[in-house]
């Protein structure tokens, strides 16, 4: 392989009997804007601390840039940008002392690094906080100010853990914007995130991850074609649905009356069915259902989204915005820690 | 040269943090000032009990230079804490930054807080009437002496700072060894006042030794003389003591420190 990263049956099994990852390998090639999905818990972030040098790896081999992460892991640490999952910016210090830090550590000093810093403070938009404390920025220009840290001494390659979680829809998509201004620059982008239309739009290639394992990988397209289907969300009564085995047997009802349907899977509110031309089925399955005397609450029909790839990968939905009042429950559940 | 840079550039992100925190400036500054009043006035008449004509101000001073560098070093392993859970440490690990650099960087800053809130006392302690006797190189020796326990005193809440990740544990420690190790010592009291078991205990303990190092500073008496001003000057073979155990103590604590830093960074 020859990709900017290069991952050959990487595993980590944590102090504890943990395996958080089990023997993944994919490639990134240079340029690309990649995603890394996959529900929590999934071994995203573990990944991405063992490319970024933050952890040592079990067995397999990883390389970023053609070093090795453990041995040449001084090398790899001048040329990435780093994103935490959590913002880690000083509070106490203000934002272009923030980023002139960052610099001095990555041993950039003097005017060329006060230019930069300069230079980057215009890009995300904070000139006129610069100077002000980073602990009275708002939580989008804090994300801001902590994208652009990672950023001070010229990155070839961004790593980013859930660099847009928790933000209002229009500091997401200044990140992302931001993003891909990089990515046009040349820089590689290694992303993981819970907003899948923004991968849809964004990444060129992507890989979900599920129990440690890699479990599907391509373009949005491939994937999306993949399942090759219009999905149809069957909405089933909550009260009755597992108990009254209601999915049950409306799963039945699907299989035996329905020749074309490709797949079926569980969801949130009841039943995804995966078939060509899903509108032309809606009428016949609402009878069918009619006739077996199972209840529909709701139906819709949507032709494939990166969410039922997800879905169907992983048999989680991943979406963390939409609540409706069936899947409020199980979002709660899903909250990252 | 990196790790140079890197200590000075995080000794200088943590000054601005202390300067930029008013309520941290004034418990850092206003501490020292607390304990030299209180201490001296409270037991002003406790001289009288130590020996006949002993000044207790110029007694207790040494020991609440020591005190007060006692409980600064304890706050070294907290903002360690802090920098573990904010998530700054990892940020800082995936730089190049050099690894020792954190630390020393933060060791720095706490020194440079001790030698400034000693200076403070000695200052309030001229105003008092106390000076040494031994002339400038005294206040040098003193400084001198109280920068090297803090050093190696503030291994000892890294250390635990870094194998607990708890600030309140750390606090917690720091609180329960105050009071024996204090007290237990030539800090505030001369052995001759202490019951026999605690005499010994005094002996060994290694806060008697840079208490009795900088008090021979100030006064320029040998160990045990209680007078304010002797003739007799630098007593080397105590000063020399008191870096032994000084020495000592800080090859465990940074030692058992970078021990663990090494095991968070790898």
């Amino acid at each position: 392989m020859t990709g900017i990263i290069d991952v050959s049956q990487l595993v980590k099994t944590y102090g504890d009997g943990t395996k958080a990852v089990k023997g993944i390998s994919f490639s990134v090639p240079e340029g690309e804007f990649f995603g890394f999905l996959g529900p929590n818990g999934a071994g995203k972030s573990t990944t991405i601390k063992i490319l970024t040098t933050l952890l040592r790896k079990t067995s397999g081999s990883a390389s970023v840039a053609g070093l090795d992460v453990e041995s040449d892991a001084a090398k790899i640490r001048k040329i990435i940008g780093v994103q935490n999952q959590d913002t880690t910016v000083d509070e106490d210090l203000t934002g272009r002392e923030n980023m002139l830090l960052q610099g001095e550590l990555q041993q950039m000093h003097g005017q060329a690094l006060r230019d930069r810093v300069d230079e980057l403070l215009k890009v995300v938009d904070l000139v006129d906080a610069a100077d002000k404390r980073a602990g009275f920025y708002s939580g989008g220009m804090k994300k801001r100010l902590d994208l652009a840290t990672t950023l001070v001494h010229n990155p070839k390659i961004l790593f980013l853990d859930e660099p847009t979680t928790g933000l209002d829809p229009q500091s997401r998509a200044s990140i992302w914007a931001y993003l891909k201004q990089l990515n046009e620059q040349g820089i590689t982008i290694f992303i993981t995130t819970q907003y899948l239309e923004e991968v849809d739009r964004l990444c060129r290639r992507l890989a979900i991850v599920d129990l440690g394992e890699i479990v599907a990988q391509g373009t949005p397209s491939e994937l999306k074609q993949e399942i090759g289907a219009d999905s149809i969300s069957l909405g089933l009564e909550s009260s009755t649905m597992n108990t009254g085995g209601t999915r049950e047997k409306a799963k039945q009802v699907l299989e035996t009356k329905f020749d074309q349907i490709s797949d079926i899977v569980n969801s949130d509110i009841g039943l995804t069915v995966y078939a060509k031309n899903g509108s032309f089925l809606v009428p016949e399955i609402v009878r069918a259902f009619d006739e077996a005397g199972i209840k529909l609450s709701s139906i819709t029909v949507s032709s494939p989204t990166l969410d039922d790839v997800f879905l169907k990968h992983t048999g989680k939905r991943i979406r963390v915005e939409e609540v409706t009042s069936a899947n409020y429950r199980s979002m709660f559940s899903r909250r990252r820690r | 040269m990196a790790f140079l840079s890197d200590s000075y550039n995080l000794f200088v992100r943590w000054m601005k943090k202390v300067v930029r925190n008013p309520i941290l400036i004034f418990f850092s500054l206003f501490q020292p000032v607390i304990f030299l009043v209180l201490f001296t006035q409270l037991f002003s008449k406790f001289g009288a009990l130590l020996g006949p004509g002993v000044n207790y101000t110029v007694f207790a001073t040494a020991g609440i230079v020591l005190q007060n560098a006692f409980s600064s070093a304890f706050q070294s392993g907290t903002a360690v804490v802090d920098d573990i859970k904010s998530g700054f440490l990892t940020k800082m690990l995936a730089t190049p930054v050099n690894r020792s650099a954190i630390l020393f960087g933060r060791i720095l800053s706490d020194i440079f807080r001790v030698v400034v809130q000693t200076i403070i006392i000695l200052v309030l302690a001229y105003a008092l009437g106390v000076f040494p006797e031994t002339g400038v190189l005294g206040y040098l020796i003193v400084i001198f002496t109280v920068a090297a326990f803090g050093l190696s005193w503030s291994g000892i809440s890294l250390a635990l700072g870094l194998k607990t990740k708890s600030a309140e544990t750390v606090f917690g420690i720091a609180g329960f060894l105050t009071f024996p190790l204090l007290f237990m010592s030539t800090a505030l009291v001369s052995t001759s006042a202490m019951p026999n078991w605690m005499q010994t205990v005094s002996n060994y303990n290694p806060i008697s030794f840079a208490v009795n190092a900088i008090r021979n500073a100030i006064t320029g008496c040998p160990v045990g003389h209680l007078a304010s001003n002797c003739t007799t000057g630098f007593d080397w073979s105590t000063i020399l003591q008191a870096y032994g155990v000084i020495a000592l103590i800080g090859v465990l604590t940074l030692g058992a420190t970078l021990y663990l830093f090494r095991k968070i960074v790898s």
